[in-house]
């Protein structure tokens, strides 16, 4: 109350001198500030614009201004929902196996074991690859003739093809990729549970169990809720690594928003429709993310 | 004072004039310096690379003026990038594409058209149901040529010669091949021992039944006032069922062959699993490269019903609209496609040249590796009917690979398959009569 109380009177006192300061402020933040609108802002706005619009590719094309006729489209496209739906069984499937693994992994690590220290960097290996090289190398584990998987299984199943398994599979790889940052996250969160509580439990007679749900699993909970938040929309986002691996096959039953947004900008060379595609996903994920976060945040308090 | 800030200007504009121009790559370049040009190609086998640079090097040491620079492209991801460097106005000058893309690409004015600007001796040369396969609407209601194809690809048989000879069977000739029937007979009669009397890989099925689909008649689109439309008629149906028919009921092909890709039958025919493999005339070079020694194949010509004919497709070289020096390289262009070159080429890819020159080359109807036998079924190649269609990109990855595959793999009928090929499709095709 105090501080609020005061923050007027100071104001006031010297008005000149805060005008002047602003602008100073401003020509200093201007640097910083230009590529954010260049680079940023700008294309996020002409983004915005073009959803609304007709806008096609092509030398000789006219662009107009349609509306919301293009939101009507996307709303009778069976297509675009049924690749929401598998974005969103991708997103979901993958933020939440993901989460469980890389949990018992920063447990493991933060475990006082032999060889911790190389350990830790194994865990880091999927980090250090780009997507692209993640899903060729992936490729030809899923092989059906050549690929490691089917000679560990002596299995005869062609991974990335079938109906039934091309999206599991396609979960698997997602996974591991995403493993390294939500084990590193967790893992730093994990060291920051205090030791006093856990022994404080322990004298208690709690057992190890015990301990992890009632003193570990609360204590990280503020670091669970933001990586499960950041992994969820770095999920949904996903292009790079279903591209290499399936192009959204076998008959579209691997193709997540994005991708279906980019066939549709960049092989059928509708801008304007994909454009709507983008910010509809973008206002589906905020929707989603906005819940999560009101739900826990109330659980919280 | 005055006379300095006029100067000033001056210098300014001179500067700012001599930027525009030297951003133009080369334009006030011209002429002094070699023209450069840039040559995108999608060979991948490896004599078929070598055969683009060695003819690239060719023209480069015969002219100085027009320097040629190769770039590799793949087939994987070709049209994606085309559609980024055409909206960023700096495109390859010289293009390796198929004609299916070029229609779409043709249509929003991204690519030159050529129909005046080539040169007769070319234009002769090549039969006119190949530049039928290059000419497409430019979008503003006109017509043009939009490339210039040089490689065609028919559907021929890959039979291992020891369980034909077994089976007793007519061995069919270019002048008198299977019928469809004749083929359904013969692969009943190789099934048997473990082997199946056919595989048909059938990972990207629509192209493939497309083409097939015109030996008896059906041609799956239908245009009438300048409204294109799906059709599956009794026509359309025959190839289907056929194929569908050898899977489940003759149980003559293999079902676990369905989700391969066109090579993939390759290993499972070399080891007699696969009496006959239907493929493009191409793969002669990996059969013939990689069967086992003591191994006999033959080549056996494309079937027939109604008609012997099958819809072609083509491998083109295209000019951009956007290229700086596009008569430079219409000139390339047609040296790179004359007659000689066109065989090698072809004999490079294992593909047939569209050139009656290059076709007359004694390499291309030797019975080594079956030439003859592929040679002779250009013939039939006549102008696929789905290439003037607007959207069959679209209709072909959202609507008929799914349905075909579904159907293949025996989850939906013949009837479900007519019905969502032609609604589904129609709705994808309106959006481009728009």
């Amino acid at each position: 109350m105090t501080l609020t109380a005061a923050r007027p009177a100071g104001t006031r006192r010297r008005p000149a001198q805060s005008g002047a300061r602003a602008r100073e402020t401003f020509l200093l933040l201007l640097p910083a500030l230009v590529p954010v609108l260049v680079l940023s802002v700008g294309p996020l706005v002409y983004g915005i614009l073009l959803a609304f619009t007709d806008a096609r590719s092509g030398r000789n094309t006219e662009t107009s201004f349609v509306g919301l006729a293009n939101f009507a489209d996307l709303l009778a496209d069976g297509d675009f929902w049924e690749s929401f739906r598998i974005g969103m069984v991708w997103a979901v499937s993958v933020t939440v196996l993901q989460f469980l693994a890389s949990l018992g992994l920063a447990l493991l690590l933060n475990q006082d074991l032999r060889l911790r220290g190389f350990a830790r960097v194994l865990a880091l290996v999927p980090w250090a690859m780009p997507p692209v090289v993640i899903g060729l190398m992936w490729r030809l584990v899923y092989h059906p003739d050549a690929g490691i998987l089917n000679a560990v299984l002596g299995t005869d199943v062609d991974w990335l093809n079938d109906f039934s398994v091309a999206l599991p599979a396609v979960i698997v790889v997602g996974i591991w990729m995403g493993m390294p940052q939500t084990t590193v996250v967790l893992l730093a969160g994990l060291q920051n549970v205090p030791k006093e509580l856990h022994e404080a439990a322990g004298v208690d007679g709690a057992g190890v169990w015990r301990r992890f749900w009632s003193v570990t699993l609360p204590q990280l909970r503020p670091v669970i809720v933001a990586i499960t938040s950041l992994d969820f929309v770095w999920n949904i986002n996903q292009f790079s690594l279903v591209y290499v691996l399936t192009q959204g096959g076998p008959g579209g039953r691997t193709r997540l928003p994005m991708l279906f947004a980019y066939e549709e900008a960049f092989r059928y060379g509708f801008f304007g429709y994909a454009a709507t595609l983008g910010v509809a996903i973008t206002i589906v994920v905020l929707a989603v993310l906005g819940l999560y976060l009101w739900r826990q945040m109330r659980e919280a308090d | 004072m005055r006379r300095w800030s006029a100067a000033l200007a001056v210098a300014a504009v001179v500067l700012a004039a001599g930027c525009s121009s030297g951003g133009g790559d080369g334009d006030g370049a011209a002429s002094d310096g070699p023209v450069k040009l840039r040559f995108l190609s999608l060979a991948w086998q490896k004599e078929s690379i070598a055969a683009n640079k060695q003819l690239v090097d060719e023209w480069n040491k015969a002219n100085p003026k027009i320097q040629v620079e190769y770039v590799q492209g793949s087939w994987d991801n070709v049209n994606d990038q085309l559609v980024t460097s055409f909206e960023a106005g700096d495109p390859p000058d010289v293009i390796h594409d198929d004609s299916p893309a070029l229609s779409g690409f043709a249509s929003r004015g991204f690519l030159l058209d050529l129909s005046s600007s080539l040169p007769s001796e070319l234009k002769s040369d090549i039969p006119q149901a190949a530049w039928d396969t290059v000419t497409f609407g430019d979008g503003k209601g006109g017509q043009g040529v939009y490339g210039v194809p040089f490689l065609q690809e028919s559907q021929v048989l890959y039979a291992n010669k020891k369980l034909l000879d077994a089976s007793g069977v007519r061995i069919p000739t270019p002048d008198a091949p299977w019928t469809w029937d004749e083929f359904a007979e013969a692969t009943k009669k190789m099934t048997k021992g473990g082997a199946y009397g056919v595989a048909w890989p059938m990972k990207s099925p629509v192209n493939k039944v497309l083409t097939l689909g015109l030996n008896f008649g059906g041609t799956f689109f239908t245009t009438e006032g300048g409204k294109t439309r799906v059709k599956v008629g009794a026509e359309e149906r025959e190839v289907l069922g056929r194929i569908h028919d050898q899977l489940y009921k003759d149980k003559s092909a293999d079902p676990s062959a369905l989700g391969m890709g066109t090579a993939d039958p390759l290993p499972g025919f070399f080891a007699g699993k696969y009496a006959i493999v239907p493929a493009g005339v191409y793969l002669r070079q990996q059969v013939a490269e990689q069967a086992p020694s003591g191994f006999e194949w033959v080549t056996l010509p494309p079937l027939k019903d109604v008609t012997a004919e099958q819809g072609a497709t083509s491998q083109t070289l295209s000019v951009a609209a956007d290229s700086k020096h596009s008569q430079e390289a219409v000139k390339f262009i047609s040296f790179f496609l004359n007659g000689p070159n066109q065989a090698k080429l072809a004999k490079g890819d294992w593909l047939l040249p569209t050139s009656t020159s290059a076709a007359a080359d004694p390499a291309m109807t030797s019975k080594e590796n079956f030439w003859d036998v592929a040679t002779a079924s250009a013939k039939n190649l006549v102008v696929a009917p789905y290439l003037k269609v607007d959207g069959y990109d679209e209709w072909k990855s959202k609507v008929a690979t799914p349905v075909l595959q579904e159907y293949f793999a025996n989850k939906i009928s013949l009837d479900e398959v007519a019905k969502r090929l032609v609604e589904e499709g129609d709705k994808v095709l309106e959006r481009y009569g728009r």
